[in-house]
């Protein structure tokens, strides 16, 4: 199984070796949770079942005076155990942003590019993105952008309309794009996006209140169909947890508590992923 | 009188575990060159408690059981919200309520540089919502 969406933010020894990461931790991610070691991030996916997660930073420098993790970082974890697939994140609204991704890629080994346009403050539709999405394109990697609800203090709940995505969706048919947290509240809005574009993927990390198996009965459900998610988009959505806002475990459980066939169920948990993070798909 | 406070990191491996720290608390004793007195030993977790039972596997398994029979995960909680102040949802009122019921501290007599205390008595941290590092207090007082 593979987790597609999870951040290193309570990493201890990150904290250790940089000591602005607490600050991105606490006032910009926004989280209280005791640091942790290392070795608890991969305890968490033991008992989750969880053989694989992708790591996520957000270069939000320039809005925030301090990125939640760096490339450099994240190629440094994932150097410590073969079971984490880092992804690189840049930021839009700086002009090296195409080839600090293209570093990220080629030397730092990264597989995929994460945004988010609430917390990196920048327009996901507006032409200061192309150059960053082209950009993918031509690496053939996924773009992981969050879209819905941000708890980041002094975000805006706009920057997150996943509607906003369509422009580049059509313009970029080659590349992508997987939109996180179900897009939440606008959860029709971001299935009707993956219907029409075959080149859009919906990840599960959504909770925002409630228990995750009460929060995922109701999404899945009650918002939308079950028939919608195991006949039509089960070749489109991934299993993200967005831990450590939630633990890994409780999030699949959620999941699994779904009146969905073991079929769709590996789909989600693995196939999709797999079939996004292979180069050239 | 000699008072000390030592903070005994715990990594717990599993979501629910039973994890024996008697001889880590009678380390510490031994390390603090108090005879005799009291030893408080407290957990600083409130998903995670302190217990002292006879120290055997089928005792530490009925004592998660059956904390899990009186607290079931899918139980109706006013836990389960987004907690604003912490920047993440509560949806663990489970383990909240076992430390609360179980437990967070014990004390024993500290006599001849030893924990005074019956044959069968084991100390045992309590992980109602692992794995996590966590934090044991262990404060020694005496002479």
């Amino acid at each position: 199984m593979i987790d597609f969406h999870t951040h290193p933010v309570l990493i201890r020894e990150l904290v250790a070796q940089d000591p602005s990461f607490e600050r991105a931790a606490r006032e910009v991610f926004y989280i209280g949770n005791n640091f942790q070691p290392f070795e608890t991030f991969l305890l968490q996916m033991d008992v989750a079942g969880i053989e694989r997660a992708v790591l996520l930073p957000v270069a939000c420098r320039r809005a925030r005076q301090v990125d939640v993790g760096t490339n450099e970082q994240i190629a440094e974890l994932c150097a410590k155990s073969p079971r984490l697939i880092g992804f690189a994140s840049v930021d839009p609204g700086v002009k090296t942003a195409p080839s600090d991704l293209e570093r990220a890629v080629r030397t730092l080994h990264l597989e995929g590019l994460k945004l988010d346009p609430a917390l990196q403050d920048f327009d996901s539709g507006g032409p200061e993105a192309w150059a960053v999405y082209e950009a993918a394109e031509a690496l053939e990697i996924p773009v992981l952008i969050h879209t819905g609800l941000s708890w980041a203090p002094g975000s805006a709940l706009e920057r997150g309309h996943p509607l906003r995505l369509e422009s580049a969706i059509r313009r970029y048919a080659r590349l992508n794009f997987v939109l996180a947290h179900f897009a939440w509240p606008w959860v029709w809005e971001a299935v009707a996006l993956a219907m029409k574009y075959p080149n859009v993927f919906l990840d599960t990390s959504c909770l925002y209140y409630d228990s995750p198996k009460e929060f995922f009965e109701f999404v899945f459900t009650r918002q939308i169909p079950i028939t919608l998610v195991e006949r039509t988009l089960a070749n489109q959505i991934v299993f993200g947890s967005n831990y450590p806002r939630v633990e890994i475990k409780n999030m699949v459980r959620a999941l699994r508590a779904l009146p969905l066939t073991e079929g769709c169920l590996n789909k989600i948990l693995r196939v999709n992923a797999e079939r996004l993070l292979a180069r050239g798909h | 009188m000699i008072i000390k406070l030592e903070r005994l990191k715990i990594q717990s491996r599993r979501s629910e575990e039973a994890i024996n720290i008697t001889a880590l608390v009678e380390e510490a004793i031994a390390q603090s060159g108090v005879q005799n007195g009291l030893v408080h030993v407290m957990t600083t977790h409130t998903s995670s408690g302190l217990v002292v039972t006879e120290g055997i596997p089928c005792l530490e398994q009925d004592i998660l059981t059956h904390l899990a029979r009186l607290f079931p995960e899918s139980e109706d909680y006013h836990h389960r919200r987004y907690l604003d102040y912490d920047g993440r949802l509560g949806f663990n009122a489970d383990a909240h309520l076992k430390s609360v019921v179980g437990g967070i501290s014990c004390s024993f007599p500290i006599e001849n540089g030893k924990m005074a205390r019956g044959s069968r008595q084991t100390i045992y941290f309590m992980e109602y919502d692992g794995p996590l590092e966590r934090t044991c207090l262990i404060q020694i007082l005496g002479e």
